[in-house]
């Protein structure tokens, strides 16, 4: 019994053979039990997302590339899909890199955080397909408790590298919280509103909502649930909000310097965050140079969001760390909760007993027949069969079900067999 | 100082450096969790200050502020209190690293004094004793808001570069940094305010209107003056952020001026 892994990823393949083979969820659960429909494969779990298709299976040793290639035959004809394109791992190996998929650290945004949802989504199809028994789920929670641990003890999902999600953070470090600050709104286009939404989700407070135009000020409005304001009004406004994302295709500044040193002064220097997504830009950059004013253009946002990704980066060889560690820790867990070897301790302990009683007794035995040794022998050894059928059938039925009431570890430990 | 003090004092000296490196290794590595170990010291240190504090209170039956080592030692206690109170409230393992170098060195001073013999200044009585101890927390709070003023000049500039760099990510928002700071100038307003208050009417009692007139005590009423002014300048003019955290470090340094020309005893005192 071996754990072994076959992947694709965006490290081995190029999106034309990615795509191919990006099987939806239904698939992916038809795969998983395709793969085990053989002898060669107990269980299996397939997880495919727009960067990597991964194939993770329990089962004899080396049987799971043979197995994949059949099972993909139908996808793979007529692509360009080399060896070269599937990597393989299995024991330690394939743990090691489950949990770092899991734990995002093998994605092309490194610390993102919907791989691990996926992973949860690919288990649970498996597990609805059949293909999942006692140690791929004991894998798979494991997988999940260390993402959760390397989110938990690194930075690697703090910082931003959306560029939406950077105007977030920002505003964060500028105000402290953002709970009830107020949001403006100047135009409309997708990258301010997806930075309307992130920051609704923060939980800012009122929106107010401005446009040239009134049409489309009067959507925006609506589909956040925001308020419209005259675009004269403007100056007034800016006196009172907090947060202002600036998206109008006007040919010039919209705010100049001189104006924004009037506003700081009315705010009674009360800090305001100007982002500006427009391109040309809306707000004049050298606004920044103004106390308690703070203006991001596109371009800022952007050197955030790489500086950002530089500190993900770092924090990753942190999370290396943590997976390394729990690699181990799950190997030994794995290794005490798996039937093979248990079952094997089992028999030679009651074996080392059997042969330990009979030559203690030699003395006494010494005057019987052949036939009756042979007795003696069928006799012992059937008493250590019956005593071992129970035991036997119980490891193998936790192995197969972690929720079983006795656990490999158990029955390890009665019998003595770690001694 | 007695031995028991000085043993407790030493203690307190070796957590708050304890606490002071993890603090630092929390931060540079930005490992939060392990920041508990140090909070750990940071409190244990309190405990055994205070211990040391009492145990010399009881020794010479008065709030020991006698000599400068003394005066060292108790403000360090006090800036380890203030800093506990904002953890609590705050939760930035950065303060630590601020704070602690300065409260390390003030201990530190306290400590070296040893067992020195106990020399009784007969005017320092208990009642003034709680002037100066007012006015000792009144500097620790002000000593915070001066910290919070220079985290917000190092934020802000990260803010204002928008190359964030390691300490874009290691301090306090911007927003928290002014409230900590503001929060700070009001406590020591008061806590000076009400030392100056007490100070004055004993003074006035026993020496009548020519006290005033010492050039030490004129300055300690220039450090009211000038915590004043930061607190008008904040509520009447609005000044905040980067004006508010240069006058929080002016404002800082003028009242260690006082405290360290004042620390003595005032000359009139002398008379």
């Amino acid at each position: 019994m071996s754990i072994q892994l076959v992947g694709m990823s965006h490290r081995t393949a190029p999106v034309e053979v990615r795509e191919r083979l990006a099987f939806s969820e239904e698939v992916a659960g038809e795969l998983a039990r395709e793969l085990v429909r053989g002898d060669a494969l107990e269980e299996a779990l397939v997880l495919s997302t727009c960067n990597r298709v991964e194939f993770l299976a329990n089962g004899e040793k080396d049987a799971l590339r043979g197995e994949v290639f059949r099972c993909i035959q139908d996808w793979v004809n007529g692509l360009p899909v080399g060896d070269e394109s599937f990597y393989s791992y299995d024991g330690r190996g394939a743990v090691r890199h489950v949990f770092r998929v899991a734990a995002s650290l093998d994605s092309i945004v490194v610390g993102e955080p919907q791989i691990l949802g996926q992973v949860r989504d690919a288990y649970q199809r498996a597990k609805d397909a059949g293909a999942i028994g006692g140690f791929l789920d004991r894998l798979v929670s494991h997988a999940v408790h260390v993402a959760r641990r390397v989110r938990n003890e690194t930075e690697i999902g703090k910082m931003a590298v959306s560029v939406s999600y950077v105007a977030v953070e920002l505003a964060r470090k500028i105000f402290g919280d953002l709970e009830g600050r107020s949001v403006l709104l100047i135009g409309a286009g997708e990258m301010a509103e997806a930075a309307a939404e992130h920051l609704r989700g923060a939980g800012t407070g009122h929106l107010y909502v401005t446009s040239r135009t009134s049409a489309n000020a009067q959507r925006l409005a609506s589909s956040f649930g925001g308020e419209v304001v005259e675009f004269n009004r403007l100056l007034e406004l800016l006196q009172s909000v907090d947060i202002v994302l600036s998206s109008t295709g006007a040919p010039g500044y919209i705010l100049s310097k001189s104006t924004a040193q009037g506003v700081i002064a009315a705010r009674r220097n009360n800090p305001i965050f100007l982002v500006d997504i427009a391109v040309p830009r809306d707000i004049d950059p050298e606004i920044n140079d103004v106390d308690n004013m703070f203006v991001y253009d596109i371009d800022d946002l952007q050197q955030v969001a790489s500086a950002n990704m530089k500190h993900r980066q770092h924090e990753a060889e942190a999370a290396e760390r943590i997976v390394e560690a729990e690699v181990d820790r799950v190997l030994r867990h794995l290794q005490a909760h798996s039937a093979g070897p248990a079952i094997l301790s089992l028999t030679d302990r009651l074996e080392s007993i059997r042969r330990g009683e009979l030559d203690r007794h030699q003395s006494k035995l010494r005057d019987l027949s052949a036939e009756q040794r042979d007795a003696v022998e069928a006799l012992t050894r059937g008493i250590m069969n019956k005593v071992a059928h129970h035991p036997i059938r119980e490891v193998k039925r936790s192995a197969a079900d972690p929720r079983s009431r006795v656990s490999v570890a158990d029955i390890r430990r009665i019998f003595g067999l770690d001694e | 100082m007695d031995t028991d003090g000085i043993l407790l004092l030493r203690l307190a000296l070796l957590l708050y450096s304890l606490g002071l490196l993890d603090s630092f290794y929390c931060v540079v590595k930005q490992r939060r969790k392990l920041f508990k170990p140090a909070l750990y010291a940071f409190a244990a240190g309190a405990v055994l200050h205070m211990l040391a504090l009492g145990s010399d209170a009881v020794v010479q039956g008065r709030l020991p502020v006698q000599t400068l080592q003394q005066l060292c030692s108790m403000a360090a206690f006090f800036m380890t209190a203030v800093f506990l109170a904002v953890y609590a409230r705050f939760k930035y393992e950065s303060l630590a690293v601020f704070m602690f170098p300065v409260v390390f060195l003030l201990t530190l001073a306290g400590a070296l004094g040893g067992a020195a013999p106990v020399t009784y200044r007969p005017v320092l009585n208990w009642w003034i004793s709680i002037h100066v101890g007012l006015f000792l927390l009144g500097y620790a709070a002000l000593f915070l808001t001066c910290v919070a003023g220079v985290m917000y000049l190092i934020q802000e500039r990260e803010l204002k570069s928008k190359r964030p760099r390691a300490l874009y990510y290691r301090l306090p928002p911007l927003g928290k940094l002014d409230e900590i700071g503001y929060r700070a100038l009001a406590a020591a307003f008061v806590l000076v305010t009400l030392g100056l208050i007490a100070a004055s009417v004993w003074a006035f009692a026993k020496w009548g209107p020519n006290w005033v007139v010492d050039p030490t005590i004129a300055l300690a009423f220039l450090t009211w003056g000038i915590l004043f002014a930061m607190v008008l300048s904040r509520l009447a003019a609005g000044w905040r952020g980067r004006k508010g955290a240069y006058l929080s470090i002016a404002g800082f340094c003028c009242a260690a001026l006082t405290w360290v020309v004042n620390s003595g005893a005032h000359t009139f005192m002398s008379q």
